[in-house]
C-alpha cells in the first residue's frame, strides 16, 4: 500500500463523481483522510442528493481508507467554512484542498442569461475562493498546505458556447497564481490543473454548441485544435495520480503552475510571455505609426480562430 | 479619413484614467462615444454624475461627439441600458471597450466576501453585461469590435489581489470565448493588459506594495506609461484595419505594445498505463519540473 499522503487530511470538492471522485479515492489509497464534498447536484447545478458523496466515502471505507461525506455547497462563504470545519471536526487538521466542483450551462454569449452566467461563476470561481480562503487561514497558521484548483482548456484557449465557464476557469487560473504569491511564503503551494477527461460534464454540452463548433471548424472540446475523438476514452481517474503528487511532500517547491493532464499525459503549461512587440522611440504613439507597425509586424499573419463566414 | 469615422463606441470606466484616454482618442478619430462612468471611488463607493459629463464636455470642446452615461455595468439592466444609450443617441453601435473596474486589495486569508463579490461584479460580470447586449446587435449587423481589459495581475499574479486577479484572468478567458462565439459574425474580441499610472495603481495598500517589493515583484509592471498611452492600440484594434486580430491579449505600456503568447504545453511526460505517485516523484523533478520557478518560496525555517 503506497503512503505518500500518510497522516494528511484532504478536502476534495466535487468528489462525488468523475475527476473529483478519482482524486478522493486515490488520496485515500495514499493514506490521506478525505472529506468527500458533493451536494449531488445535476450537471446544470439543479437538484440535491446527499447519497452521492456518501457512496464515495463508503467506497473508500470499504477499501480500508478513511473518509467522511459532506454535502455542503461551495457556492457560499458559509458553505466553504463548513467544509473546512468538517475536516477539522472529523480529522483534527487540514493539509490539502482540491477544488473540482463545477457545473455547466453552455450557451452562445448573445443568448446567455444572467442566471446561466451567475450560477457557473458562483460554483466554479467563487466556489474555489470560499473553500480556499478558509483553508488559507489554517494553512498560514500551520505554515504548510497544498491547494490544487481546476482550470480548463476552455478558459486558457477558449471554447465556443462557454463564455461563463471559460471566464470562471480562466479566473481560477488567475486566482491560483495570486494564491501562489499570497501563500508561498507560508510554505503553501497553489497550482491548477487543466484536465481532459470523459465525464458527464462533457456529455452535458448542448448539441447545438457541439454542432456549431464542428461546423465552424473552430475550437474543439480539447481546445487546441485536437480531435474530439481523442476525448472518447479519457479515464477521469487518470487525473488523480498527478494531483496526489502535487499534494505530496515531494512537490513542496512546485508553486503557481498550471498543468494540462489527460490520459497518461502531464504537460506543464507556458506562463504568459511576449511573442512580438512594437515600440515607438518617443514613448507616445502617433496613430499612423502604430497602425503601420501593427499591420506590418505585430499582427501580421496571425490566425483568426473563428474567421467571418458568409451568411 | 480618421481611423474611426462614423463609428459609435461605448467606453465603460471612461470618466478617468485609461478609459478617459480611450474615449477622447476615439472621438478625435471620428467616433461618437458613449462615456460611461458612475463616478465612484476606487473602492466602488460613492457616485458622481459630473465625472462622465466632464469627459463629454472635453470631447465636445475638441469638436467631437459624445454623450454621458452613468449606468452601472454591474447589473444586466445597467449593461442593457448602456447599449441602449448608444442606439438611442447615435442610432447604432460598432465598438465596446470595457475599462470599468475597482480595487479591494487584501491578502486572501483576510479577504471578505464583500471584497470578493464587488470586484468580481464590476470587472468580470461588468464586462459580460455590456458585451452580451452588444453582441446581440453585433451578430445581427455582422460586425463589431470588443476590447476588454485584463491585467498582469491575473496573467502573472499579484500578491494581495485574489479578487482582482481572478476577475482579470477571467476577463481574458471570457474574451477568448467571445472571439470564438462571435468571430464568424465578423466580430473581433481582444483584451488589453495595461500598465499605466492611474489612481487605481496608486491605491494599492502600502502593505501589499511593501510585500511586493520585498519579493522583488514590481508594484505594477515596472515600466509605467501614462494613462493616455494605452488608447492608440485600443483605437487601432477598434478600427477596420484590425479585422484579422481576434482572441488575443496585448500588453500596452507607454510606447510599447506586446502580443502575448497563447497558453500552450511546453514540457510533457507520458507513459503507457497510469502513473503512480512514486513514479511521478521519480520522473517529475528532472523532466517537466526542471527549472520551475517558485514565485514566492518559503523562507528557511528559523529556530
Amino acid at each position: 500500500m503506497p503512503n505518500n499522503l500518510q497522516g494528511k487530511t484532504a478536502i476534495v470538492t466535487g468528489a462525488g463523481r468523475g475527476v473529483g471522485r478519482g482524486i478522493a479515492k486515490l488520496m485515500a489509497e495514499e493514506g490521506a483522510r478525505v472529506v468527500v464534498v458533493d451536494p449531488g447536484v445535476n450537471v446544470d447545478g439543479s437538484g440535491f442528493d446527499q447519497s452521492v458523496a456518501e457512496v464515495v466515502a463508503q467506497e473508500i471505507q470499504a477499501g480500508g481508507g478513511t473518509a467522511v461525506a459532506c454535502a455542503e455547497s461551495v457556492a457560499t462563504m458559509d458553505g466553504g467554512e463548513r467544509i473546512v470545519q468538517a475536516a477539522i471536526d472529523n480529522f483534527g487538521r487540514l493539509d490539502i484542498v482540491v477544488c473540482c466542483a463545477g457545473i455547466l450551462r453552455d450557451r452562445m454569449v448573445f443568448n446567455m442569461t444572467e442566471q446561466e452566467w451567475d450560477d457557473v461563476i458562483a460554483v466554479h470561481l467563487k466556489g474555489t475562493f470560499t473553500v480556499v480562503k478558509h483553508a488559507c487561514i489554517l494553512f498560514r497558521q500551520q505554515r504548510s498546505g497544498r491547494i490544487i484548483t481546476f482550470s480548463s482548456q476552455s478558459g486558457l484557449v477558449g471554447n465556443s458556447g462557454q463564455a461563463n465557464y471559460g471566464a470562471a476557469k480562466s479566473g481560477i487560473a488567475g486566482l491560483t497564481k495570486v494564491l501562489a504569491k499570497d501563500m508561498g511564503r507560508y510554505g503553501v503551494t497553489a497550482n491548477s490543473i487543466a484536465p481532459r477527461a470523459t465525464t458527464r460534464m462533457i456529455g452535458a454540452i448542448p448539441e447545438s454548441a457541439a454542432e456549431i463548433r464542428a461546423r465552424g471548424g473552430v475550437a474543439s472540446l480539447s481546445g487546441d485544435g485536437g480531435d474530439d475523438s481523442e476525448l472518447q476514452n479519457l479515464d477521469p481517474e487518470g487525473i488523480a495520480p498527478f494531483v496526489c503528487y502535487l499534494a505530496s511532500d515531494y512537490a513542496g517547491n512546485v508553486n503557481g503552475q498550471t498543468f494540462l493532464v489527460y490520459g497518461d499525459t502531464v504537460s506543464l503549461m507556458s506562463q504568459p510571455r511576449p511573442e512580438r512587440a512594437i515600440w515607438t522611440e518617443s514613448g507616445h504613439w502617433e496613430m499612423e505609426e502604430l497602425s503601420r507597425q501593427a499591420r506590418s509586424y505585430l499582427t501580421a499573419g496571425i490566425v483568426n480562430p473563428a474567421p467571418a463566414q458568409q451568411r | 479619413m480618421p481611423l474611426l469615422q462614423d463609428k459609435v463606441a461605448i467606453v465603460t470606466g471612461a470618466g478617468r484614467g485609461i478609459g478617459r484616454g480611450v474615449a477622447r482618442l476615439m472621438a478625435a478619430e471620428g467616433a461618437r462615444v458613449v462615456v460611461c462612468d458612475l463616478g465612484v471611488n476606487v473602492d466602488g463607493s460613492g457616485a458622481d454624475v459630473s465625472v462622465a459629463q466632464q469627459v463629454v464636455d472635453e470631447i465636445a470642446a475638441d469638436g467631437g461627439q459624445a454623450v454621458a452615461c452613468t449606468e452601472s455595468v454591474a447589473s444586466m439592466d445597467g449593461g442593457e441600458r448602456i447599449v441602449q444609450t448608444a442606439v438611442d443617441s447615435f442610432g447604432k453601435l460598432d465598438i465596446v471597450v470595457t475599462v470599468a473596474g475597482i480595487l479591494r486589495d487584501r491578502m486572501v486569508f483576510n479577504m471578505t466576501e464583500q471584497e470578493w463579490d464587488d470586484v468580481i461584479a464590476v470587472h468580470l460580470k461588468g464586462t459580460f453585461t455590456v458585451v452580451k447586449h452588444a453582441s446581440i446587435l453585433f451578430r445581427q449587423q455582422r460586425s463589431g469590435r470588443i476590447i476588454t481589459f485584463s491585467s498582469t495581475s491575473g496573467l502573472y499574479g499579484n500578491s494581495g489581489q485574489a479578487n482582482y486577479g481572478a476577475a482579470k484572468d477571467g476577463i481574458a478567458g471570457f474574451t477568448r470565448v467571445c472571439a470564438r462565439d462571435l468571430g464568424r459574425y465578423g466580430v473581433t474580441a481582444n483584451a488589453i493588459s495595461p500598465s499605466a499610472s492611474t489612481r487605481m495603481t496608486t491605491s494599492v495598500p502600502d502593505e501589499a506594495r511593501a510585500l511586493r517589493s520585498a519579493r522583488g515583484i514590481a508594484a505594477g509592471g515596472g515600466l509605467r506609461g501614462d494613462a493616455e498611452d494605452v488608447a492608440p492600440m485600443v483605437a487601432w484594434l477598434a478600427s477596420d484595419e484590425a479585422a484579422h486580430v481576434n482572441g488575443h491579449v496585448f500588453h500596452v505600456t507607454g510606447g510599447l505594445v506586446t502580443l502575448l503568447n497563447e497558453p500552450e504545453p511546453v514540457k510533457t511526460i507520458r507513459k503507457q498505463g497510469r502513473w503512480t505517485v512514486d513514479e511521478l516523484a521519480a520522473v517529475f523533478p528532472a523532466t517537466i519540473g526542471i527549472e520551475l520557478y517558485n514565485p514566492a518560496p518559503a523562507p528557511p525555517p528559523t529556530a
